[in-house]
């Protein structure tokens, strides 16, 4: 039996008091031993993402598995069983590379607590490992909820002016939207003929049409409240602007490029993976609200003056897609939405992330995010200008970065489920027109005088270069996440016929 | 060949006896009988545990007790209890009179021992008389107006309760002539198919039993002496309140109650049975508890809310039980009460040593006390939240896996809906426990200053965090012991 898994999980919680207690002594060690630290985290989950893609594992089945019996008293069992498939590992790969590049990006930026900061950052990657690769929907709450604790007290300790504010809300949001999913869970498990946790066994099931529809409605809608929250879904989305308002830009990064996928990734694995003959029976309303969430971000984007919740409102923009295209695949059969959706995900991390972490770099060095304040960053800092022009690019889903392509696919599997969700093609339009509205503003504008901006140094732009440059491989190699893919879409579009 | 047991037993009470004689001894290290009692305890842990794991099934002392496996988990956890509270108080308790204190623990503990494993009726009033007695001084050992007020306050309800138990002994031994609990118990099942007026009788045996233990148990409403007594007292006497007394009603709830439970329907009609009655008591119980702890401003009382709400979870098993005596939901039931027993005497254990330490150096038990705490007693504030996020049941730490159990037993059948207030009732109490862990970590305290967090405090945290932690990840062990010492008792 294979153990990468575990390591992958293992690897960064152990590592966490490790960062501890050498940045107790030491914060410049602590930082390159943490940078160290994950950038073997990065090698693992590169291991994993080149075996799915490899060793493509068959329709319905789960890579580098991994079940021991946890517990097990009466009639009650709980298993530890990992696994992955083409939709975990693209979501395992890009948050570890986010964490590396997170942990990159703090080094200016957080100026106190650094040993506990930098130690809480590989509490919370081994907690999202292991909501990615968790087979068991106990073990998956487990991981779910202690994610929850490390961006606590990011937001809560690091964060801005109002932190506390932002930290209390965002877990009162998560806490009461996953104890609801627990109660799903827990619902659907007591229903079962032959209960279990276990969802390769429940999928089995599944096909043997063993479930009956009557028992997935609760559930589905538990786990929907659930995921919706983390997605976030309007309207389950206003707890997502005030955390990414006060939380420090690294962390934003993780926010939105880690967090956020964990909803995307539920509402796949769980909601579409487990409730599947619910799930097609209510695909349109799930398709409308991801639609409706798609337009609510854009717009709501358009009208911010603040430019880090201009882009918040952009993530909860860009998750709508996903919804969209997992459900519009499910309507039509047309496998391109689930793949697009899964592409998405990776795209958004990236592209999202890159924003995020450099309007902590503008906050830095021009001491405002304020759009309307900032002038002129083309003269006075040319370098910082040429990412934001190439992060919106990718951000818009402008060609040759491939999220263009992730929602070209979302968008063509939306239109194969009805020609009225062309009407979707319109958001990109809207995301264009904001981040171009944008760039007008700071870029493309006149500095005041007597303003003197400091560029970011050449170590940052090669970190932002690691961002950006896997979108424009990937439109060339989109193979690489999408065939790996492929067999996911098949699965879950058959589950539920 | 030696008994382990009754090597302890006399161990205990002579301990208990001759301690007071140090206070003769001039010039004695003023710690001198808190060690002497703490090496005993230790001792007795391990005799227990080797008595634990080897039983004898015959009975002993003449049929009154039964020295079985649950009654060597109880006997564990409350002798550890008053061990780490031992410990604590090095640091605590430094009065003159000293050696008394540490008599009187001794007493209690050997009160909790014999209780653990009584199988007759008489003899566990003597030992829960025993158990209860020296902690009404306990209370009042402060000698201050709060402490005496709580001693007092303590003492009389703890007489009523005494009382009610004893007419409940009385009224069982009037219908069935013996006062060993499993004849008790057979005898009150032939009665259900005869007159009707015993069968009335043995109801009210039964829910002044009920009564009775529910005092001791903090269920509501019989819970009101508890916030005011666990302020009052000494807060090291609060622990053994909260941690190990508690646990003692619990163990004599499940030897009288549950083997009564096995053969008889508390009454002929459908909606007054037994198992509705624990299902109303504990719905009950974790809801006030609960939402009365988010009210509260003083950290002492917060927990002994937050104690009431838990028993109110420890009750989900006697619903279980009672309502299918000997199926497997019956089993996972009683397992989970045991199991979270154990787990709620660390965690809160823990937590009100770690409020009595704050209490010590900070002469402070309101809740603004623990602002900033996470900077001054780094240690300390590590402790409760770990303690606290363990209260919560959040995974994976050992309060989880215990509630998990819990709520799996009623899940099924006509009690799901207490398994759903009882999911409810957790995510609801994490909103005081989260609330005191933002306040230790993210507010900003009156003086960022360090505070010395003394050494036997520290040991006493390490152990009992470390217990949090490796019985959260590693459950099964403890569970399938859990199980085996139930099974045997209740199959």
């Amino acid at each position: 039996m294979s153990f990468v898994l575990s390591l992958l999980i293992a690897f960064p919680l152990l590592a966490a008091p490790l960062v501890y207690a050498v940045g107790r002594m030491d914060k410049r060690m602590g930082i390159y031993l943490s940078l160290a630290l994950s950038g073997v985290v990065l090698l693992i989950a590169g291991y994993v993402f080149w075996d799915v893609y490899a060793s493509t594992p068959a329709i319905g089945q789960y890579a580098l598995q991994e079940k021991y019996s946890w517990i097990s008293v009466s009639n009650f069992g709980l298993d530890y069983f990992l696994g992955v498939d083409g939709l975990s590992s693209p979501l395992l790969f890009v948050s570890a590379l986010l964490t590396v590049l997170v942990i990159f990006g703090s080094r200016n930026i957080i100026d106190h607590h650094q040993a506990e900061y930098y130690s809480l950052i590989f509490l919370f990657e081994g907690a999202i490992m292991g909501v990615f690769t968790s087979l068991n929907l106990i073990l998956f709450y487990i991981f779910w909820e202690v994610v929850l604790i490390p961006m606590f007290f990011f937001i809560g300790v690091w964060g801005g002016p109002r932190r506390k504010y932002a930290a209390l809300k965002f877990i009162i949001f998560t806490f009461a939207g996953s104890t609801i999913m627990l109660l799903g869970f827990l619902y659907f498990y007591m229903g079962m003929s032959t209960p279990t946790f276990d969802i390769p066994i429940i999928q089995t099931m599944l096909q043997a049409h063993q479930i009956p529809v009557a028992l997935q409605y609760v559930p589905l809608l538990a786990s929907f409240i659930g995921f919706a929250v983390k997605l976030p879904l309007v309207p389950f989305h206003t707890w997502l602007p005030d955390a990414h308002v006060e939380a420090p830009s690294p962390i934003s990064v993780l926010l939105a490029g880690v967090l956020l996928k964990m909803g995307g990734y539920g509402f796949l694995r769980i909601s579409i993976g487990l409730f599947p003959n619910a799930s097609v029976q209510y695909a349109w309303v799930f398709l409308a609200l991801g639609l409706f969430s798609m337009f609510y971000g854009a717009i709501a984007a358009l009208l911010q003056k603040d430019m880090k919740k201009m882009i918040a409102f952009t993530s909860i923009n860009h998750m709508g897609f996903v919804l969209f295209g997992a459900y519009a695949t499910l309507i039509s059969g047309n496998y391109l939405g689930i793949q697009g959706a899964i592409f998405q995900m990776f795209t958004h991390a990236l592209a999202v992330g890159s924003l995020f972490m450099l309007t902590g770099y503008i906050q830095h060095q021009a001491g405002t995010r304020e759009i309307p304040l900032l002038k002129g960053l083309g003269t006075t800092m040319p370098r910082t200008a040429a990412i934001l022009v190439l992060g919106a690019a990718a951000a818009m889903g402008l060609p040759p970065f491939s999220s263009f392509l992730a929602e070209f696919m979302v968008i063509a599997a939306g239109i194969s489920a009805s020609a009225i969700t062309a009407i979707s093609i319109l958001v990109p339009v809207i995301t264009a027109g904001y981040f171009l509205w944008m760039i007008k503003r700071t870029v493309l504008s006149t500095p005041e005088p007597g303003h003197e901006g400091h560029d970011m140094g050449w170590p940052d732009v090669a970190a932002f270069a690691v961002y950006l440059i896997p979108l424009v491989i990937l439109i060339v190699a989109s193979y690489l996440i999408l065939s790996p893919a492929l067999p996911v879409a098949e699965f879950l579009k058959e589950l539920g016929r | 060949m030696i008994d382990y047991l009754t090597l302890t037993v006399v161990m205990i009470g002579a301990t208990a006896l001759l301690l007071p004689l140090l206070q003769v001894i001039k010039g004695r290290s003023e710690n001198l009988p808190g060690y002497v009692l703490a090496v005993v305890l230790a001792a007795s842990m391990v005799l227990l545990g080797l008595f634990t794991l080897n039983p004898s099934s015959v009975s002993w002392a003449g049929s009154l007790l039964i020295p079985d496996q649950l009654g060597g988990i109880f006997a564990l956890v409350t002798v550890g209890v008053t061990l780490a509270v031992t410990v604590a108080s090095f640091d605590f308790e430094k009065s003159t009179s000293n050696p008394v204190y540490y008599s009187l623990l001794a007493f209690t503990a050997l009160g909790m021992v014999l209780l653990a494993y009584s199988e007759d009726l008489l003899m566990l009033f003597v030992a829960w008389e025993l158990m209860s007695l020296p902690t009404y001084v306990l209370a009042g050992f402060d000698k201050k107006l709060r402490s005496n007020e709580a001693s007092v306050k303590y003492a009389i309800i703890g007489a009523m309760s005494s009382a009610v138990i004893l007419y409940a002994i009385s009224l069982a031994y009037g219908l069935t002539g013996s006062t060993q609990i499993s004849v008790v118990a057979m005898r009150f099942a032939a009665l259900l198919s005869t007159s009707s007026q015993s069968t009335a009788l043995a109801s009210v045996s039964i829910l002044l039993f009920v009564a009775g233990f529910g005092f001791k148990m903090s269920i509501v409403p019989f819970h009101m002496w508890i916030p005011d007594a666990y302020e009052g007292a000494p807060t090291t006497i609060s622990t053994i309140l909260a941690a190990a007394t508690k646990k003692a009603g619990f163990i004599a709830a499940i030897r009288v109650l549950l083997a009564i439970t096995t053969f008889y329907a508390l009454t002929h009609s459908p909606l007054f049975t037994l198992a509705n009655v624990f299902a109303v008591l504990a719905v009950l119980t974790m809801t006030v508890g609960n939402i009365s702890a988010l009210t509260q401003k003083s950290m002492t009382r917060l927990l002994a809310y937050s104690s009431i709400a838990q028993a109110g979870y420890m009750l989900i098993g006697f619903v279980a039980f009672s309502n299918a005596p000997g199926s497997a939901a019956a089993s996972l039931g009683l397992t989970g009460t045991v199991f979270h027993v154990l787990n709620h005497a660390v965690m809160k254990g823990v937590a009100f040593l770690a409020a009595a330490l704050v209490l010590l150096q900070l002469r402070r038990a309101d809740l603004g006390a623990y602002d900033g705490l996470g900077k001054r007693m780094p240690i300390t504030a590590f402790t409760l939240a770990v303690a606290f996020l363990g209260l919560a049941g959040v995974p994976p730490l050992s309060g989880f896996w215990s509630k998990l159990l819990l709520v799996l037993s009623v899940a099924y059948g006509p009690y799901g809906w207490v398994a759903l207030v009882a999911i409810l009732n957790s995510a609801f109490s994490l909103g005081y426990y989260a609330w005191i862990i933002k306040r230790m970590y993210i507010d900003e305290g009156e003086s960022p200053e360090k505070v010395k967090e003394p050494i036997w405090f520290v040991v006493v945290f390490a152990v009992m965090v470390g217990l949090i932690i490796g019985i959260g990840l590693f459950p099964q062990q403890v569970i399938n012991f859990v199980s085996g010492a139930v099974n045997s008792f209740a199959g």
